[in-house]
């Protein structure tokens, strides 16, 4: 298993200072890890390094980036996970196919789409708050009503191909994937606004201190349903640019997302307990996790070992994490 | 989770007068009766849409067969559900096992060695999930989850390019396709393995410690119980019904598919949540109410089955089943999450 992290021994009066230092130690060692990989994958194939790489890495990081900035805020605020997000990723992605297929304008389309999402994450929301249940659970419960629900109405979709969405999704902007830059500028944006702004520091006060926030006045509902509504608006557009990047999808083509989009957030060192995260860092975390089928190419691995490196690095990774905190606790 | 408001549920183990009072009321009002309540339900349902043929041996030998893997694979995962360790990667494990088996078998190993290996595989798997969540301290859905991706991925590069390893072993066929009593074997020796884990659980010391520590980490810990030792326990216990539960598909099915298993956690955690376990809590629910949890699920498969209805809307109802359930745990003084 893992080595100890760096960093030394951390004890007492310490902690508080591990605590602060904990950004710093997550974004060298993803940073780290990011260059040892494409350093390793450059000194095996000097081909690695080239430009192809770069669009297929930035091309992968498009969706999950946007579909992690959304399970991101659930977890910082204390939601642990929203395992309905491939439902509402597909379900946004299929009435944009069908609007777009309708002619209707594009503008209208992108605002049906995030829309769209956020009905669903407020539609999450009503359910774990009003029924006072978890959020995984309702989430799992309505991801499988949801993906039903889909199939009864579609076996198969996709945007016209001619429409100015696909165009979109398969044009460059600056030499990089045109979808790659709203999901930067997603990250950008929600990492800078959350701990500045008076809405996100409730959302991180809910997660860290839930009783501690109420006392202050934090109304739960309102953060709860400001949370799971922008984290389905992420959704939202991320199937915007799923529609646009994809050529005919199923209502299960959502679920592939999944566990890649939360390998990501934890990696990033947001806490599935609440609290604690920086959004900012799911661009460290993505890019990582989004260079290693292309690295893997390159070593002639088949598309099954990606998978497989994915979850023993998200193994080690919440190993190191837990470690990490139960040195902090001491 | 940090987010329980309620105080913890778990019931200490009581061996006076008054325990023996409450675990009655317990039946009558507990999770247990929720659950046979709605399984009843569900045969009613059966026997008024369906006709008499709903309980017939036929059709039960049907449910029975379709229920018996599930059955071992949730009646073994429920002993990390009540240690307070949720396993997710069951599902992709039960694939796992199947794959490793039928390859094995196919590379000229007897039935018997390559079981043997396939389940030793599943333990060690387990044994790296224990020692991420339990000695590491790593949260067990993140951790189990990236086992569940991880071993994913392995069934895949060992099923390789075909998409399945056909292993048709007559043997095991035999066994899994044989009657007793006029039921299939298998569903019988999954309800005695259900059974057993029920004694377990309710009136061993074992299963008292499993739910002590489940239930209250740092209680369980003063009264002297090793809590590393019974998650450790647990994991392990998962992983061997997984093991189990593959090999026994690649009997029934002929082969292993790059797809077995997939999805199988969620579709196993719901009926046992259905059965009153808590896959973010332990020290709840029980083998019996579980089972249930997964004859309720497979009776309303098999309704909408036979009325030709399409199987879409079995994952509705469980969605909606779940929900009811979750609720009306909570109404009966569950955890409340604000």
């Amino acid at each position: 298993m893992g080595s100890p992290p760096a960093g030394g021994s951390r004890t007492g009066a310490g902690g508080l200072r591990a605590v602060r230092l904990h950004g710093w130690n997550t974004t060298l060692t993803l940073l780290g890890a990011w260059l040892l990989l494409i350093a390793i994958s450059g000194l095996h194939r000097a081909d690695f390094l080239a430009q192809q790489t770069v669009l297929a890495v930035t091309f992968t990081m498009a969706i999950t980036g946007v579909l992690a900035v959304g399970q991101a805020l659930v977890a910082i605020s204390g939601g642990i996970l929203d395992l309905s997000q491939p439902t509402s990723l597909i379900l946004s992605a299929y009435v944009t196919s069908v609007l777009l297929a309708l002619g209707v304008p594009t503008v209208v389309v992108v605002v049906v789409a995030v829309a769209l999402g956020a009905a669903w994450g407020c539609l999450n929301a009503l359910v774990i708050v009003f029924g006072k249940l978890n959020p995984i659970i309702v989430t799992l419960a309505t991801n499988f009503i949801g993906v039903a629900a889909l199939f009864l109405v579609f076996q198969s979709a996709q945007a016209p191909i001619n429409s100015a969405l696909r165009a979109f999704g398969r044009g460059y902007f600056l030499g990089l994937p045109d979808i790659w830059w709203p999901m930067v500028f997603l990250v950008l944006v929600v990492g800078w606004l959350l701990p500045r702004t008076r809405y996100g520091r409730r959302t991180i006060a809910v997660g860290g201190n839930r009783v501690a926030a109420q006392a202050r006045g934090v109304s739960l509902r309102r953060t709860r349903f400001g949370v799971f509504t922008a984290a389905g608006a992420c959704a939202g557009m991320a199937g915007l640019l799923f529609a646009g990047a994809n050529a005919a999808f199923s209502p299960t083509a959502g679920s592939d997302f999944l566990l890649p989009v939360i390998a990501a957030v934890i990696l990033a060192g947001v806490s599935l307990a609440g609290g604690r995260g920086n959004i900012l860092l799911l661009l460290l975390s993505v890019g990582f996790l989004s260079t290693v089928p292309t690295s893997l190419a390159f070593f002639g691995l088949t598309s099954a070992w990606q998978t497989v490196f994915q979850g023993a690095i998200l193994i080690l990774a919440v190993a190191i994490d837990g470690y990490r905190e139960k040195r902090a606790r001491r | 989770m940090t987010q329980t408001t309620a105080p913890p549920r778990a019931r200490p183990a009581q061996s006076s007068a008054t325990g023996a009072r409450s675990r009655a009321r317990e039946l009558l009002t507990g999770a247990v009766a929720s659950i046979a309540i709605t399984l009843l339900v569900v045969i009613v349902v059966g026997l008024a849409w369906v006709g008499p043929a709903f309980l017939s041996t036929s059709n039960i030998t049907i449910i029975g067969s379709f229920v018996a893997v599930p059955l071992l694979v949730g009646a073994c995962a429920g002993f990390a559900l009540l240690a307070g360790v949720v396993d997710l990667s069951i599902g992709s494990m039960v694939g796992f096992s199947g794959a490793v088996f039928a390859s094995l078998v196919v590379a000229g190993w007897g039935p018997w060695p390559a079981g043997a290996a396939a389940v030793v595989l599943c333990l060690v798997c387990g044994t790296i999930n224990a020692l991420a969540i339990v000695v590491f301290g790593a949260s067990p859905i993140a951790a189990t989850l990236g086992m569940l991706t991880a071993l994913a991925g392995l069934n895949r590069v060992i099923v390789g390019r075909q998409g399945a390893v056909t292993a048709l072993i007559p043997d095991l066929f035999d066994f899994t396709s044989r009657l007793a009593l006029s039921l299939p074997l298998v569903f019988l020796l999954a309800l005695v393995v259900v059974a057993l884990a029920t004694v377990v659980v309710t009136s061993m010391r074992l299963g008292r410690h499993i739910r002590a520590v489940g239930g209250d980490e740092v209680a369980a810990t003063r009264a002297g119980i090793s809590v590393l030792r019974v998650r450790f326990l647990a994991l392990l216990f998962s992983a061997m019904g997984a093991g189990i539960g593959g090999i026994l598909y690649v009997g029934q099915l002929g082969s292993a598919s790059n797809s077995l298993g997939t999805g199988l956690e969620f579709q196993v955690y719901a009926a046992l949540m259905i059965g009153g376990y808590s896959i973010l809590r332990g020290g709840v629910g029980n083998p019996a109410g579980g089972a249930m949890g997964l004859l309720v699920v497979a009776g309303v498969a098999n309704i909408l089955d036979v009325q030709a209805i399409s199987p879409y809307y079995v994952n509705i109802i469980v969605g909606l089943l779940l929900l009811a359930a979750v609720l009306i745990d909570r109404l009966r003084g569950g955890d409340a999450y604000e």
